[in-house]
């Protein structure tokens, strides 16, 4: 604490200092001390003084008693008393004078005192500031001094996270290497993979210019067979046309009953014409069929080329996969690239969480540095602010000293003065001493300054070696940080990558899923039976189990046709020996007439080929049947009045005796029913009949009995 | 430990078309049994089977005439389209003989190698182990019958071969629409491969009423 007003010594120097005032002031009036007063005297106070003077007692006396010897002596006395007088008043005069400048001197001295006090107290409480900024200081020092260390010790952390940065980047640039030489063999493998594409369009579009080609032949073909057709027909047409005028002209020239056949003829000729306008529909339809055919393979063709590429975009993104040599090691592929994605991008997420904190730490060693600096520079200027109230302190006591001092030596007399001069030079002695202990002050302050200078000077240099290592740290942690920008880029870079390869995955996945679907749906269509009319044609074998009847219908049908083109053709001859120009028809009518005849030629060939066929057949069948069972079997197809087919069979024993023996059976649907007749209602068989077939249902049973009991008959007889 | 190697026969595109077609007159001989169809009755009675073994199983044979003629005339063409590279798919129809309505339908879809049809190349493979699969397929066949729907109404017969559209229409073929049912159940059986022919076996049928309920 900081003591304004000072202590009690000050005045008990300031009464020493008065006491020893007083004889040096006092030295040039001698207080005399009367040790017996004298009583006498009482009456005459106003002339009592001081100074004992033994010639005025006898004045004194002498006044009393009025004595005139001493008279002469006492004018001298009196003129010396009036001298006396006057020089006492003098000397009263001068006293007060004196006294007037003591209480003056005083005044000052009491003045400079006071002064002296403040200025010792604002000493006082300089000298505490710099205690308490010492103190400031040497803590602010210690705290740098922390600082400092906590610094080094964050630079080398730093230090060592820059070395683990800097493994970090070399395993990056190895990784970037490996990376780039599995970029040079993929673009390798994409160039072999883009010649085998090559290689293989150019041999899909060869296929396709080859089917191309045959669809234009096949549509060639089809042309030609139409404009054949349409020939054909247009032939037809007009040949139809002038038989129709043949017959119009036959027709004039024939009677009734020519008229008539030539009616029937013309007839003939109308369903000829027909049948060849239907075949003419027909072939009409087959060549819409075939235009249309021909639309669809066009559309089957863009299709085609569509799939080629979308196999081509397939395959190539399948090779471009490495590791992947079929469709079934993709799904093992894209896992252990979504593996190695989510690795990486593992890595890449500690190594942004590292450099993050790198950062912070950065900056926060950047703002602490910063924080250091201004705590340095505010310190700086304080101290040097502190250094000028000290030099203004020592000026101002300067000052004072020498305003004190010329004061005390004008205006004193001598005999006083030479107690005013010793009171006086006490008092300059007293005032240069409190001038001096000032300046001793200050010479100890202004010491203390310059340790606080050269701390400051030390904690200057030790603050510019560390702001120079601080800044090495900087550069090097810029540099670091622009690898780990391109670090950074080139992460990207990856992830960029990788988002492709996944979403190229991805793409895949759909594809395959979006094949699997068609596969799925091709199989689905083909057990459907779905199938294309363009490459495909379906075909229905024939049941020949009722080949008997639809070749009967048939042989029928060819019958009547043969009937009709041999009325046909006797026609045509009649009118050929009848009419006489005509000679071109006839050729013409006798080229339709060869065609005719080889059909009917080879329906002739043909019909007797079934015959022959069907008559070695049933013929055997029916000799089997008679071998085996024993009876003739004669089948007859019969209808009934309702219009249900019946089929009627006749059976005739081998063993039997006349013709009349013969059974009779009716089946349909399924169903054999015993018809009754002469044979059958005879008794015996009658009975037989009821036996077998009506109560235990069995004709085999009846038809073996009647064979057994004929075959019994006949072997004993 | 001894080593069992099968020794492979060589097969000729004849040779393959032969077991193709053979199969198809078997396979059309069992399938009515696994659909459980009476034959037209009284026409074909079961007495006129007859029991044969073939491709290790016990199979039964129709004896009728009429039957035999119609497979022996459908596997002689099927083995010219078959010696040719033609054919494409053969499928055994069974409709009903009322309404004509499409019951089932016997898929067979038959894959060529060309390379065989055009140089006349022949191939090697085991007659057991083509045996063997025709014996799985036969055995499934057999075990349709499981799951097919009960046929109780009078069915016939129908045989469609689907062929390349430059073959000629022989006289006992007509062309047809491709019989299809609508909305089908499905069911792939095995397959053989001959390494000259492939013939899948896919069997369609119409969902049973009781099913659809």
């Amino acid at each position: 604490m900081i003591l304004r007003t000072p202590p009690v010594q000050r005045k008990r120097r300031a009464s020493s200092a008065l006491d020893h005032e007083s004889p040096v002031s006092d030295r040039r009036l001698v207080v005399y001390e009367d040790p017996a007063p004298v009583a006498s005297h009482d009456h005459s106070d106003q002339l009592v003084c001081t100074y004992q003077c033994r010639q005025m007692l006898g004045v004194e006396i002498g006044q009393g008693t009025g004595m005139d010897s001493a008279f002469p002596v006492k004018s001298e006395v009196m003129d010396a008393l009036s001298l006396a007088e006057k020089q006492v008043i003098d000397y009263q005069s001068r006293v007060e004078t004196l006294e007037q400048n003591l209480t003056r001197s005083e005044e000052e001295r009491k003045r400079f005192k006071d002064h002296l006090d403040f200025v010792e107290q604002e000493l006082a409480a300089s000298k505490g500031r710099e205690q308490a900024l010492q103190q400031q200081l040497l803590k602010e020092v210690t705290e740098f001094q922390e600082r400092f260390k906590n610094q080094v010790k964050h630079s080398s952390e730093l230090e060592v996270q820059l070395r683990k940065e800097a493994d970090l980047r070399r395993c990056a640039e190895s990784s970037a290497t490996a990376a780039k030489d599995k970029v040079l063999e993929l673009e390798k493998k994409a160039r072999h993979i883009l010649e085998s594409s090559e290689r293989e369009k150019k041999h899909l579009q060869k296929e396709i210019s080859y089917f191309q080609d045959e669809g234009k032949l096949s549509c060639s073909r089809i042309s030609a067979e139409l404009e054949r057709m349409k020939m054909k027909a247009d032939n037809a047409m007009k040949e139809s046309e002038l038989l129709k005028k043949q017959m119009e002209e036959v027709r004039e020239q024939l009677n009734e009953e020519a008229e008539v056949r030539e009616a029937r003829k013309l007839k003939s000729l109308h369903a000829n014409t027909e049948l060849l306008k239907e075949k003419l529909l027909e072939e009409k339809g087959r060549r819409e069929k075939a235009e249309a055919e021909i639309i669809t393979l066009e559309e089957v063709q863009m299709n085609a080329e569509k799939l080629e590429n979308e196999l081509k975009i397939w395959k190539s993104l399948v090779n471009m996969i490495p590791g992947v040599l079929c469709f079934d090691d993709i799904p093992q592929k894209f896992a252990s690239l979504q593996k190695e994605a989510i690795d990486s991008t593992l890595k890449v997420g500690e190594v942004t969480a590292q450099l993050k904190e790198l950062e912070i730490a950065l900056e926060s060693e950047n703002l602490c540095r910063q924080q250091a600096e201004t705590q340095f520079a505010l310190a700086k200027e304080k101290a040097e602010d502190l250094v000028l109230e000290v030099k203004r302190l020592k000026l101002m006591l300067i000052l004072l000293a020498l305003n004190l001092t010329p004061n005390y030596f004008d205006g004193y007399a001598k005999p006083v003065e030479s107690a005013v001069v010793g009171a006086v030079t006490e008092e300059r002695d007293r005032l240069s001493k409190h001038a001096v202990t000032p300046n001793k002050l200050r010479i100890v302050d202004t010491e203390g300054a310059t340790v606080n200078a050269s701390l400051l000077r030390e904690l200057e240099s030790s603050l510019a070696a560390k702001e120079e290592i601080i800044k090495a740290f900087e550069s090097d942690l810029h540099k670091q940080g622009e690898i780990i920008n391109r670090q950074h880029d080139e992460l990207k870079v990856l992830n960029e990558n990788l988002n492709n390869e996944a979403r190229r995955i991805k793409s895949l996945e759909r594809e395959s899923d979006r094949l699997r679907a068609e596969i799925s749906l091709l199989e689905s269509k083909l057990g459907h039976g779905d199938y294309s009319t363009e490459s495909t044609k379906v075909l229905r074998m024939v049941n020949t189990l009722n080949i008997d009847n639809e070749t009967k219908h048939t042989i029928e049908a060819l019958r009547s046709e043969l009937e009709k083109a041999k009325a046909k053709l006797q026609a045509i001859e009649e009118l050929k020996g009848q009419s006489e120009a005509g000679n071109l028809i006839d050729a013409q009518i006798s080229d339709k007439l060869a065609q005719l005849k080889g059909q009917i030629a080879t329906l002739e060939k043909r019909e007797e080929r079934y015959k022959a066929v069907f008559a070695e057949k049933i013929s055997v069948f029916r000799r089997a049947c008679c071998s085996l069972f024993g009876y003739k079997i004669v089948m007859d197809d019969q209808q009934r009045p309702n219009g249900i087919p019946v089929t009627r069979f006749t059976l005739q024993s081998i063993y039997a005796q006349s013709d009349d023996e013969k059974l009779d059976f009716e089946y349909e649907s399924g169903n054999t029913n015993i018809l009754v007749n002469g044979y059958t209602s005879q008794p015996e068989i009658s009975h037989q009949v009821e036996i077998f077939i009506s109560k235990m249902n069995s004709i085999p049973a009846f038809t073996a009995n009647l064979t057994m009991e004929s075959f019994n008959k006949r072997t004993l007889s | 430990m001894a080593s069992k190697t099968q020794t492979k026969d060589i097969i000729t595109i004849k040779g393959s078309a032969a077991i193709v077609s053979e199969f198809f007159s078997y396979a059309a001989n069992r399938i009515p049994f696994a659909s459980s169809i009476l034959y037209n009755r009284g026409v074909y009675p079961e007495e006129s089977f007859t029991k044969v073994k073939k491709y290790g199983l016990p199979m039964l044979l129709t004896q009728d005439e009429g039957v035999k003629s119609f497979l022996a005339n459908l596997t002689s063409q099927l083995s010219q389209w078959l010696e040719a590279g033609k054919l494409q798919r053969v499928v055994l129809v069974i409709m009903s003989k009322l309404t004509s309505e499409v019951l089932e339908r016997w898929n067979f879809n038959i894959e060529t190698d060309a390379e065989v049809v055009e140089q006349g190349v022949s191939r090697e493979k085991s007659d057991k182990e083509i045996m063997r699969e025709i014996q799985v397929i036969m055995r499934q066949i057999a075990s349709c019958v499981t799951y097919l729907p009960c046929l109780d109404d009078p069915c016939v017969f129908d045989v469609l071969a689907y062929t390349d559209m430059d073959v000629a229409v022989p006289f006992t073929w007509i062309e047809s629409d491709a019989k299809l049912i609508k909305n089908p159940q499905m069911v792939k059986l095995h397959s053989f491969d001959t390494k000259i022919h492939k013939v899948d076996t896919l069997v369609s049928y119409k969902n049973d009423e009781w099913d659809e309920q």
